[in-house]
């Protein structure tokens, strides 16, 4: 019991790191980031790049993964999500951009990359063992630590920096904000590139455990769709707890429902549709976002 | 003669707070009648709960004998008790003449697969829709812009055109939701001529919701005052004007606008 | 435009689809072709579907549920029951249209991201259920079902076996793109009648929409079940095609590129879907040849038309029409 827990804590902490980025981009701008997945992978292969390959600090490579993520994610916003907004008809073209950049982006992993499986060397030995009932690798333990002092300094940073309570008052009502003198244009930008930054930032932390690939990208970004729908869409407290409640089912599913095989997802994803169809804003979203 | 709409005693919660509390008031035929109110007096809510695009917590609104809360708003619609909306709610991506158009919908004879199909009944309601329209576009002073994009009309435009497509449904009543707020004198007056003519030339039964003391007091054979959702006063201009009630709750809520 | 102009349009239109594809095709000798083009038809035909959610405000990325349900209703009717592929198209398409009543009726009461999500989901549960059934054989799928057979009554020969005229891949590209030629004059119609008029009001302004009289419920319930009557009838052509059907078959990526084509084409044009699966299917595959840069030319190029043009491809004509009028 204590090592499912464990494994969903885990679990859980990077996930909900990853749909605190896609919830904000979310909130602030109305759109779906389909490349999500995709800012995830190429975070994952930066810090391969700089701590694996060369051989610099972990720490140096995390934050190089965090950095050139957040400076993506800038430049897609001024350069192509804001263009497109302003004149398209309807919103949901959005959606469109934000797949052709998926796929931009999975070309340009694979071109400079690869489409190999690709590790980086543990960055701490050893196991945690507490009398068996909870077997842990340290480096596990100090990934998910991270993760979760992650998220807190990024609500921190969301409750009482300027920038963060700016980013707020848009989530809650662009127009308002404009009126109260927020530069809409300025911080939809920087939301941007701090939603990409913390994709960038998984990214960078997971690759020390589970490896990277080109392929993780899609099936990520569903992932965090799902994690974002159960939460309440463009809530914040609703993507981590959505993070913690799809890493908890996982880490449950796959240890006590495995004998079954694939009933268990289809129960878990039949599960959720009847769910957002009740409740579509989620657990903790306000009604049509 | 009985009533045309009779509200009878509807209450509507939100929670613990009581938006509309047991207000009751009836509305003969061809009247109009206005409900006004300081700021969240239950103006809106009451509207809405007449209109059926909220459920009333107690009571019941009947309209010809017949109850009509607490069912779908198209089906309200369907019996003749139409609705505007505040915000200048309009179909944005059609122009003038397609939104009157397309809000003929409840004079349908022919069935989805009968315009599909452009069965004689389809093409008789289309020609008639595209007659109508041009009439009623003539009527509220919009025949000169009916091809124009309706995302494009100035404000006052569109208030008229929300009207407009409220007239095209073929009402018996009409509600109509703070028609004249955010207008100036010229513009208010000219849509109380308006309102006037739905009435006088159309035979429609206007029930509205107002803000601006000096047209509703022009406007209204009857009106109706709401405070902290209660209903404090009915009657004509005149009494309401005489009311101490009223203007202690207009004095009020003064007050507390300007922050004392 | 005029009537004169549009009707030469249509022909021109049709003259290519039938008599132009398999002229170049015979001409060029690339054969494979059929098959791509084939699939662009038939890909058309759910991507039909999908605007036509659009068409009434809601980003509908299920397609490929109703996809596969319409390929395994089609193939175990064929392999079970021993029924003639040509009665089990329509009943393919109606099955999807009664499931997707009983799905929208909760579901269609959500918008925009919300909507989306809980379709993206159905894809998910629809391929994790064609695994579960026993009737669809799990992963294994259905193999080694037999190309459509001959339709007689009496002895009157209605539609001839598939390989009767010996090349079928041309049988099949004719016949799918005859039924993209019936969908979309279908489609037209809808758009240009008064539904479209009223699914228009629906897209617009929900609320209005009602306050006007409009069952919005039940034109909702209508316009998805059309759509997923298409999506039925598309999936159940391709396994006739392809006959064998998976689990994998449909999925959620086919989903999201039904929806794909829909928005590249333009959401405000009808026969938007036609011209966006061929760019976005045709393209991918004129690409082959450039190899390990395939994806990078097809990604820049698709960003660079949504920067260019994000009302979609056909709203290049926009302007001109703006003038003209």
């Amino acid at each position: 019991m204590e090592q499912i827990l464990a494994n969903g804590l885990y679990l859980g902490a990077q996930y909900a790191l990853i749909a605190l980025g896609l919830t904000l981009i979310f909130a602030l701008m109305n759109v779906l980031n389909f490349a999500h997945g995709q800012m995830y992978v190429l975070g994952g292969f930066v810090t391969y790049t700089v701590y694996g390959q060369l051989g610099l600090p972990f720490f140096v490579a995390l934050g190089c993964s965090a950095l050139t993520l957040a400076v993506v994610g800038a430049l897609i916003e001024r350069f192509l999500f804001r263009p497109v907004l302003a004149r398209s008809h309807r919103e949901e073209s959005s959606m469109l951009l934000a797949a052709g950049i998926a796929f931009f982006m999975d070309a340009v992993i694979l071109l400079v990359f690869g489409e190999k499986q690709r590790g980086v060397p543990k960055i701490v030995g050893g196991v945690l063992n507490w009398d068996f009932r909870l077997i842990m690798p340290y480096d596990r333990i100090l990934i998910g630590v991270l993760a979760l002092l992650s998220i807190a300094a990024f609500i921190l940073f969301m409750s009482y920096s300027r920038t963060g309570r700016a980013l707020r008052a848009m989530a809650q009502d662009r127009v308002a904000a404009q009126l109260m003198g927020v530069d809409v244009d300025r911080y939809a930008m920087i939301g941007f590139a701090l939603g990409a930054m913390l994709a960038g930032l998984v990214g960078g932390l997971l690759v020390t455990i589970t490896g990277v690939n080109l392929g993780m990208g899609g099936p990520t970004s569903i992932k965090a769709f799902l994690m974002v729908m159960i939460g309440g869409a463009g809530v914040i407290s609703g993507a981590i707890a959505g993070g913690f409640i799809l890493g908890m089912m996982e880490s449950v599913g796959l240890t006590l429902l495995s004998a079954y095989g694939d009933i268990t997802y289809l129960v878990i994803f039949a599960s959720l549709m009847v769910f957002l169809a009740i409740r579509p804003q989620g657990l903790m979203g306000k009604p049509w976002g | 003669m009985s009533p045309l709409l009779e509200v009878r005693s509807v209450t509507r919660r939100f929670g613990g707070l009581v938006a509309v509390d047991s207000v009751a008031f009836d509305v003969a035929e061809k009247e109009i009648l206005s409900v006004i109110g300081p700021n969240g007096a239950g103006k809106s809510t009451l509207f809405k709960l007449i209109a059926s695009f909220l459920k009333t917590s107690s009571g019941e609104v009947i309209f010809k004998g017949e109850k009509i809360s607490d069912r779908s708003p198209h089906e309200v619609a369907r019996r003749g008790v139409v609705r505007t909306f505040q915000e200048t709610t309009i179909f944005r991506g059609m122009t003038v003449r397609d939104n009157v158009i397309v809000a003929h919908h409840l004079r349908s004879k022919a069935s989805l697969a009968g315009y599909f199909f452009a069965s004689g009944d389809a093409r008789a309601d289309e020609a008639a829709f595209a007659r109508s329209a041009d009439e009623i576009c003539d009527f509220i002073g919009l025949g000169e812009i009916k091809d124009e994009m309706a995302s494009n009309l100035p404000q006052g435009h569109l208030r008229a055109l929300g009207i407009a497509i409220g007239l095209a449904t073929d009402p018996a009543v009409l509600l109509l939701d703070e028609p004249f707020a955010g207008m100036n004198h010229d513009e208010t007056m000219r849509t109380v001529e308006l309102v006037r003519g739905v009435r006088d030339e159309r035979g429609v039964t206007v029930l509205l919701v107002e803000h601006d003391m000096p047209a509703v007091m022009s406007i209204s054979d009857r009106i109706v005052v709401l405070n902290f959702g209660q209903k404090i006063a009915e009657g004509t201009p005149a009494e309401i004007r005489a009311d101490d009630k009223v203007i202690e709750a207009y004095l009020g809520a003064e007050d507390e606008s300007i922050g004392l | 435009m005029g009537t004169g102009l549009r009707i030469a349009g249509v022909l021109l239109f049709l003259a290519i689809v039938f008599l132009g594809v398999p002229w170049a095709i015979q001409a060029s000798g690339r054969w494979d072709f059929y098959y791509t083009l084939t699939s662009v038809a038939l890909l058309a035909i759910a991507s039909a579907g999908v605007w036509l959610t659009f068409y009434i405000g809601r980003i509908n990325i299920g397609q490929g549920a109703y996809a596969l349900t319409g390929g395994y209703v089609s193939a175990i009717l064929v392999m079970q029951a021993g029924w003639n592929f040509w009665l089990t198209l329509p009943v393919a398409g109606i099955f999807c249209a009664l499931v997707s009543v009983l799905i929208g009726l909760p579901i269609l009461r959500l918008r925009g991201v919300y909507f989306a999500m809980v379709t993206l989901v159905l894809t998910e549960v629809a391929r994790l259920t064609a695994l579960a059934l026993p009737i669809t054989n799990g992963a294994k799928g259905i193999t080694s079902i037999p190309l459509p057979g001959e339709v007689s009554i009496l002895g009157l020969t209605l539609i001839p076996a598939i390989d009767t005229f010996g090349d079928v891949k041309l049988a099949f590209y004719l016949v799918a793109a005859a039924l993209m030629v019936i969908v979309f004059a279908g489609m037209y119609r809808l758009v240009n009648s008064r539904i479209g008029h009223l699914c228009r009001s629906l897209q617009q302004n929900e609320e209005l929409a009602s306050s006007i009289g409009v069952n919005i419920t039940y034109l909702r319930i209508v316009a998805y079940a059309i759509s997923s009557f298409l999506g039925g009838i598309a999936g159940a052509m391709f396994v006739a095609i392809s006959q064998s059907i998976y689990p994998s078959s449909f999925t959620v990526v086919d989903s999201v590129n039904f929806m794909l084509n829909c928005f590249l084409g333009g959401l405000a044009y009808v026969f938007g879907p036609i011209l966006g699966t061929l760019v976005l299917y045709f393209g991918w595959d004129l690409l082959f040849e450039t190899g390990r840069f395939q994806l990078l030319i097809y990604s820049s190029v698709l960003i660079l038309i949504i920067v260019l043009l994000p009302n979609g491809l056909l709203s290049v004509f926009e302007r001109k029409r703006a003038t003209a009028r």
